[in-house]
């Protein structure tokens, strides 16, 4: 998918798609626990050095999106810099009260969403979506009928997108002659939505029944394609678990910021 | 007859595509959310509640058990797949969200397709992810005024943007006849209020 941008592949490509999502899930539990400032600024530049190093894309590519990361992420914890409870004032504008805790609270979740997102381009960059539910159905056991729904649906969104775009330039011709009401506004959203769900609500029952005829809500199949478990995932696990050891280590002997818990 | 409260193959792929339907939208919505933002006062939380209309219409379309998180589930996924952005915070959020309605849809035995339903089931959603948001995002360390703000327009949206435009949406979809074939069998005739 990332084809054209990509350099190289790592091992973190060959990692079971299970342990990247349960290592995310694993790691989202561990950031929202942490509550000294200094660990995560530590944190976010050890993610940012592994997804550079270990994502294998261009780098320039991944430039842009640490500058959308980062951009997104402080306008998410704008609430809490510009309204949070703290003592030390830096800046105060009509309701708008800016104080040291505040700022340093917002920047902590910056960095929790940061860090995040981060990880999250990692495994976007390094996972093949229906590896995914290959491997659930696979190790997990999880019914072939949702893992097979889910893969067939995927295929639809491009469908889904040029049906949008299709209708947007239909109405488009048509505007001069009909109602603006229907273009733009509630009743267009409406329109569009409701046109564009019974299309696929149409197309998703035909090819379910067809799906169904041929089998593919059995669960007693074998799969031409195959996941495992390797020692790249072993490897991948570890490297997560130095990069959380070291952050802490210098977060509790190195801070930055002259605070250790951001409460 | 199958007992007709199981998924078959054909109900999960509706319920996962209508997800990626409102999954192409949510990723257009999230603009909309991030704009509304810089201000911290909480006007983005208005449109919040769009993220728990797939768990809505999709409910009311099939009326099975699990389709509300199942559908939550794949609109968050979803949103991994159309921004090719990976989020687990999303997952996590869509999953309770999710729960929240399912929980709403099983007091009422999965029959009704009432407005008041679709309401409540969005309120739920709206205020499942509180506890979250709560660590997440420090909440209780903001100031008071500007916390309620945040819950009274997050509880309005669960209420309006989910609640009142799914059901709107789901009577759309309904009146062009696909629906014919789709979800459980018996027919009935509880549309109103």
């Amino acid at each position: 998918m990332f084809d054209s941008i990509k350099n190289k592949d790592t091992f973190v490509h060959n990692v079971n798609p299970v342990t990247k999502i349960i290592a995310a899930a694993a790691l989202f539990v561990i950031v929202v626990f942490t509550h000294n400032p200094n660990t995560l600024l530590y944190f976010v530049c050890i993610m940012a050095i592994l997804l550079f190093t270990l994502s294998g894309i261009q780098w320039r590519y991944l430039c842009i999106l640490l500058g959308v990361i980062l951009v997104s992420g402080l306008l998410s914890s704008t609430y809490m810099i510009l309204y949070g409870k703290g003592d030390t004032t830096l800046f105060k504008l009509g309701i708008i009260h800016v104080t040291e805790e505040s700022f340093i609270r917002g920047i902590h979740i910056t960095m929790r969403g940061v860090i995040l997102s981060l990880f999250g381009a990692l495994v976007i960059f390094t996972l093949k979506i229906t590896d995914v539910f290959y491997a659930l159905m696979i190790h997990f056991k999880i019914k072939s009928k949702y893992a097979y729904s889910f893969m067939a649906a995927i295929n639809m969104i491009p469908l889904i997108f040029s049906e949008y775009v299709q209708l947007r330039r239909a109405r488009k011709v048509r505007a001069p002659l009909i109602d603006k009401k229907r273009i733009s506004g509630f009743k267009g959203l409406r329109m569009t939505i409701v046109t564009l769900m019974s299309q696929s609500i149409r197309r998703a029952y035909r090819l379910g029944i067809a799906m169904e005829s041929k089998g593919f809500s059995d669960n007693q199949r074998t799969y031409y394609r195959q996941t495992t478990f390797s020692f790249n995932d072993i490897f991948f696990v570890i490297t997560i678990l130095i990069a959380l050891l070291i952050s802490s280590y210098l977060g509790i002997n190195y801070p930055i910021f002259n605070t250790s818990d951001a409460r | 007859m199958k007992n007709s409260n199981v998924l078959t193959l054909t109900d999960v792929l509706i319920t996962v595509v209508i997800a990626l339907v409102f999954a192409v939208l949510y990723s257009l919505w999230d603009g909309v959310y991030t704009v509304l933002q810089p201000l911290g006062l909480h006007i983005n939380e208005l449109v919040y509640g769009m993220w728990f209309i797939a768990a809505i219409v999709a409910y009311l379309i099939i009326r099975k058990p699990g389709v509300a998180l199942l559908a939550e589930f794949a609109a968050a996924s979803g949103e991994t797949i159309v921004l090719l952005q990976f989020d687990i915070v999303l997952i996590m959020y869509g999953l309770l969200q999710g729960l929240a309605c399912e929980i709403i849809f099983l007091l009422y035995r999965y029959n009704s397709t009432k407005l008041y339903v679709a309401v409540l089931a969005g309120v739920a959603a709206a205020l499942s992810t509180i506890p979250l948001d709560w660590y997440y995002g420090y909440l209780g360390h903001l100031e008071t005024w500007n916390l309620m703000l945040m819950l009274i327009f997050r509880i309005i949206s669960g209420a309006i943007v989910a609640g009142w435009l799914g059901h709107k949406l789901y009577e759309g979809v309904k009146g062009t006849g696909v629906l014919k074939y789709v979800g459980k069998k018996q027919s009935d005739s509880s549309d109103g209020f």
